[in-house]
């Protein structure tokens, strides 16, 4: 046996627990998740059910845990794991499932495939045949937090610059962004880039909110890895910083997998360590706008609209009716896709396959019945609040000529506050280009 | 700098990750020792590019904010 291979079920064995062993175990072979998986529904093959791929691993399990299969493999299908076995596997868990746990919710014994292709890509990463643009991200982040100094400074001179933006957006000269501000109630994390840190900034400011930033983002590679070692290294520099910052909560940017990251898998991680409230923007958007503490202009949006529903919030994270009220609250022409919340479509752009140019035609491929639920809806304005499915919609619009414009949520939001100044890009003439509508002005 | 870059990317309007994507895949079309130069609009590089060498191992040469376009230069090390 190779090292690779040694590594590889060494890595499987570890991770072996009752939920894993049970979804290796229980499968009827129904075939009802064929359906439920979008990769199926864009291409109907029997390499794209996903009982069909949690197969493949099965079969590497059985030999490795049943005594009949190891005797008799060609009786059970039971397979030794080898390089070419392990790097068919590799291809399936990181190209082939975008672990959006569709197949799941429809499957009739709850079957977490999705949990057997977290083993698989731990087992990769373990082997080192996992994507290396992945590792290379999430040990680029891991350096990111080992010496901040090196960027802080840039870091705080972009804020100030985007300070400037705001105050010109909402005409508040006394407006803010505060970094690492002592015993603030929320400390606010986004992505690496301004267009996740100013339109919040417009929405907290405006809500008189105490709030903060620190000088680390939310994304985090490891987790597509499953990686527990990087993907906990990654999450400590901000449970780290809500403890150092004594932050009531922690509110996470429009990212599915970082609010899957830090709701459900950091409380586990650091026990003991967290005891911190972790929201999504989109649950404090929805508040803000209930309480009265921002004033949303209800007919400020009257092109149409649909909302994405990411799996990470919505499926995995219960997030279904939150983005609704807010949009609702908003939009004149609310229009909603079929099937939608919990049983919403994949866009095919989650599990980190966004980033992997060598599946990018696998991938917009994955993405033709999300194309097309959109196309049916006829909204000219989508709305997703996670950054990986805003990448793989503004793939799909210009891939299948959908002819929309893709937001985020809390821009939507801010449009709506009928401020001084639009946000960058969010001008009325742009939003609405091409709709007969009355833009408002 | 009097090296003259071998590769001359534009990233403007890419978003995290896709820049340092990008410039991984890039890296790979230049020989050791060869330069490359980037522009960017996303400040996302400042904190992700810098970290990205190092942890890859190849070196930032420079870093600069000339109004709202971040460049960089690159060399690959190895």
């Amino acid at each position: 046996m190779t090292e690779t291979i040694e590594l590889a079920l060494k890595t499987l064995e570890a991770q072996l627990n009752q939920p894993l062993e049970t979804a290796l175990e229980a499968c009827a072979r129904c075939g009802i998740c064929a359906e439920a998986c979008h990769y199926y529904r864009a291409e109907p093959k029997v390499e794209h059910i996903p009982a069909y791929r949690a197969e493949q691993l099965r079969n590497v399990y059985r030999y490795e845990h049943d005594f009949i299969s190891r005797l008799f493999p060609v009786w059970t299908r039971a397979k030794k794991l080898d390089e070419t076995t392990l790097a068919n596997l590799t291809e399936i868990a990181f190209s082939q499932c975008t672990l959006c746990r569709r197949c799941t919710v429809n499957c009739p014994l709850g079957v977490d495939t999705p949990l057997m292709m977290r083993a698989i890509r731990a087992m990769a990463t373990a082997a080192g045949t996992a994507p290396e643009i992945l590792i290379m991200l999430a040990d680029a982040a891991i350096e990111k937090g080992k010496d901040p100094s090196f960027y802080k400074e840039m870091f705080l001179e972009q804020i100030a610059d985007m300070e400037k933006q705001l105050r010109d957006i909402t005409g508040d000269e006394n407006a803010t962004i505060p970094v690492e501000k002592q015993g603030a109630k929320i400390l606010y994390v986004p992505l690496a880039g301004a267009h996740t840190i100013l339109p919040p900034a417009v929405v907290f400011n405006a809500a008189q909110e105490d709030w903060t930033l620190s000088i680390f983002e939310a994304s985090n590679y490891g987790v597509f890895l499953a990686d527990v070692n990087r993907a906990k290294q990654v999450a400590k520099r901000i449970v780290d910083e809500a403890n150092r910052l004594g932050v009531e909560e922690i509110v996470i940017s429009e990212c599915g997998h970082a609010y899957a990251c830090y709701r459900w898998d950091v409380p586990n991680w650091f026990a003991g360590q967290f005891d911190f409230k972790v929201r999504s923007l989109i649950e404090v958007l929805a508040g803000y706008i209930s309480d009265g503490k921002i004033k949303v202009d209800p007919t400020a949006i009257p092109g149409s609209v649909t909302y994405h529903d990411s799996c990470n919030l919505a499926r995995n994270g219960g997030l279904l009716e939150e983005p609704r009220y807010v949009l609702k609250s908003i939009v004149r022409d609310f229009r909603e896709m079929t099937p939608n919340k919990a049983e919403a479509l994949c866009c095919g752009g989650g599990g980190g396959i966004v980033a992997l140019a060598e599946y990018a035609e696998r991938r917009i491929a994955a993405g033709k019945p999300k194309a097309d639920q959109i196309k049916s809806t006829g909204a000219r304005t989508v709305v997703a609040a996670c950054e990986n499915c805003r990448l793989q919609i503004g793939d799909l619009n210009e891939h299948y000529n959908l002819n929309i414009h893709v937001t985020a949520l809390t821009d939507l939001v801010v449009q709506a506050m009928r401020l001084p100044k639009p946000l960058p890009g969010m001008e009325a003439e742009h939003l609405f280009e091409g709709e007969q509508v009355e833009v408002p002005r | 700098m009097t090296e003259t870059p071998k590769l001359t990317l534009d990233f403007k309007g890419l978003l995290c990750p896709m820049p340092v994507v990008k410039i991984a895949q890039a890296i790979k079309q230049v020989q050791v020792g060869e330069l490359i130069e980037a522009i960017a609009t996303d400040p996302g590089v400042m904190a992700d590019i810098p970290a990205w060498a190092r942890s890859t191992g190849h070196e930032l040469v420079t870093l600069e904010k000339q109004d709202k376009i971040f460049k960089f230069v690159v060399k690959r090390l190895k």
